[in-house]
């Protein structure tokens, strides 16, 4: 018996299709067919217009993005407590040695592990990312028609066929989808660098030369590398929801998907100041309680999410060196557990 | 559908529940899946038959993958079948490969609920299961027992894209090409994911079977 007959003679057992269930799915295919009902928009409860309202927009850009991850109808019961263990975040598999220039990564990933190490530099000028994965990429330059192909060339990483690619594309700067686009040429890079490993390197400005990039590319070594932003604590059964730009990480109740811990570094213009935190934000359904974190003071809300009939906690605290980190977590944390759970946040930038 | 082909005892029995399709009176005047798909573009209604045709293998499919949700997801997956019937092309691929692969991105929303029934079946299998007086087969039944616990903790350790290869190749029956058609990857990428899902499920079921991986090649 070989694996795929084991999955066929012992793998999981469907339940039976019952004629109810039969019925009331032939039932909602037909009612599509017959043809769509009147249009049906949501409009926010007056009550969440005026929260709207009253907000600050980057908190209600926070609240949203964590609003919009979560289909409404998953299984399970939200926790109504936690307990908290020691969590080790996913690492990214490879490092550059040398590192180009000193540049510091941002990653992002998600429940897979850690699969994007962006480097740029500051002035956003010159860089680089790369992506790692167990496939050769789906998507290749020439696959988006707002790219203009100009070279593709066979060339070789530590002995190893690989695929270059020049071209040129869009880059935005501006607030709004095309929005202070200026175009911008880069130089992709793909190859098989193991079994179950796959590299693609996307650079720009100064990284985008062939020769450089190549000399980028062999530079890599199998050395994980911490994430950028980092929790050493989690609520048991929870995990890792997705981690972006090394600025915002989302942890996901396995039990019920619609509850979210997320931790974010605002850019410095969006932080709140501290005697406006409650003012600022979405729903608060308490007083703005004065903690200290890190040794620092930070700033703690009890809040109505408007989601789910979901409560929770939004806290604005700071790292030793003065960066401020935003922690959302629903009400099932005590108070307690929110401090405790701060504490235990890292950010490497 | 070339080349999948395990042995013959490996082969699924017919569903249960057949679909209740007329095609007993009158099989040669019956109009083709593809037929059916087209005909739906200008008259909608005629993609109903689809669904008599098609459900109780999409529910199965589902329902292995995440049980009961499967009675939700049957419908999900029909209402976005109708919805793209004007994208279906024929010379691509075939209706009931193309609902699975529907199926598979329904799937994907709840990655988290497939993992979770795995993990519960795979602690479930560790308990003594309770049999009838027939003991036939119960040398069969004590080798599928053996695996089953295996089976649930590797399905549920396999990363998404591979568990979706492997289980579009071993319980929807599609071929490499097929499985690459519905999830639109290079078809190299489908022989790596099912290498790698293989392998690890090799690795999961260690002394549970003594696998003969020259069982089947492809």
């Amino acid at each position: 018996m070989n694996e795929l007959t084991a999955l066929r003679e012992a793998g999981p057992e469907a339940p039976a299709l019952s004629p109810a269930a039969r019925s009331a799915a032939r039932a909602a295919l037909l009612a599509e067919v017959a043809g769509p009902a009147p249009a049906r928009r949501r409009r926010p409860s007056r009550r969440t217009t005026l929260r709207l309202g009253a907000a600050g927009l980057a908190v209600a850009a926070a609240w949203t993005a964590a609003v919009v991850i979560a289909a409404p109808d998953g299984p399970g019961t939200p926790a109504s407590s936690v307990t908290l263990v020691d969590f080790t975040m996913p690492t990214f598999p490879l490092s550059f040695d040398p590192v180009p220039d000193g540049l510091r990564p941002a990653f992002g990933g998600g429940s897979d592990g850690a699969t994007i190490a962006a480097y740029d530099d500051p002035a956003g000028q010159d860089g680089f990312t790369v992506y790692v994965g167990d496939d050769e990429p789906d998507q290749r330059p020439d696959d988006a028609a707002e790219n203009d192909v100009s070279a593709t060339e066979e060339v070789t990483v530590d002995g190893t066929d690989a695929e270059l690619v020049r071209y040129s594309r869009d880059w935005c700067v501006g607030d709004a989808p095309g929005e202070d686009c200026s175009r911008r040429s880069y130089t992709w890079l793909t190859w098989q660098r193991s079994d179950d490993q796959w590299v693609t390197i996307d650079a720009y400005g100064r990284y985008a030369g062939r020769d450089r990039l190549l000399q980028i590319a062999g530079s890599l070594v199998d050395r994980p590398q911490p994430a950028t932003l980092d929790v050493g604590l989690a609520p048991a059964g929870w995990s890792v929801r997705a981690f972006k730009a090394g600025r915002v990480l989302t942890l996901v109740n396995d039990a019920y998907e619609q509850q979210e811990v997320t931790v974010h570094i605002p850019l410095p213009e969006d932080v709140i100041p501290a005697d406006q935190v409650r003012s600022s934000i979405m729903g608060p359904i308490g007083p703005q309680l004065d903690v200290t974190v890190h040794g620092r003071p930070a700033q703690l809300v009890l809040v109505d999410t408007g989601y789910l009939d979901q409560r929770g906690w939004y806290l604005q605290a700071q790292f030793t060196d003065g960066t401020t980190f935003v922690l959302q977590v629903p009400d099932a944390f005590t108070q307690d557990q929110v401090l405790e759970f701060a504490e235990q946040v890292t950010h490497r930038p | 559908m070339s080349g999948l082909r395990v042995h013959s005892a490996a082969r699924r029995p017919p569903d249960p529940t057949p679909d209740p399709v007329r095609l007993q009176a009158l099989p040669s005047a019956l109009p083709t899946d593809t037929e059916l798909i087209t005909r739906s573009v200008t008259d909608p209604g005629q993609f109903t038959a689809l669904f008599d045709r098609h459900a109780s293998t999409v529910h199965r499919y589902l329902g292995r993958r995440v049980g009961d949700l499967a009675d939700d997801l049957l419908s999900e997956t029909f209402l976005i079948a109708f919805r793209r019937r004007a994208a279906y092309r024929p010379e691509h691929v075939e209706v009931r490969p193309w609902l699975l692969g529907i199926a598979t991105h329904v799937v994907h929303g709840h990655q988290r609920a497939e993992r979770r029934r795995y993990r519960v079946l795979a602690k479930a299998a560790g308990q003594p299961e309770e049999h009838g007086a027939d003991p036939a087969d119960a040398a069969d039944r004590l080798d599928a027992q053996a695996l089953r616990g295996p089976l649930a903790v590797a399905l549920a350790a396999l990363k998404p894209r591979d568990r979706d290869a492997l289980l579009l190749l071993a319980w929807g029956d599609l071929s490499y090409e097929e499985i690459a058609t519905v999830l639109d990857v290079p078809v190299g990428t489908v022989r790596s994911r099912l290498h790698r899902a293989r392998r690890q499920t090799r690795t999961a079921l260690g002394d549970a079977s003594p696998l003969d991986v020259s069982e089947e090649t492809r």
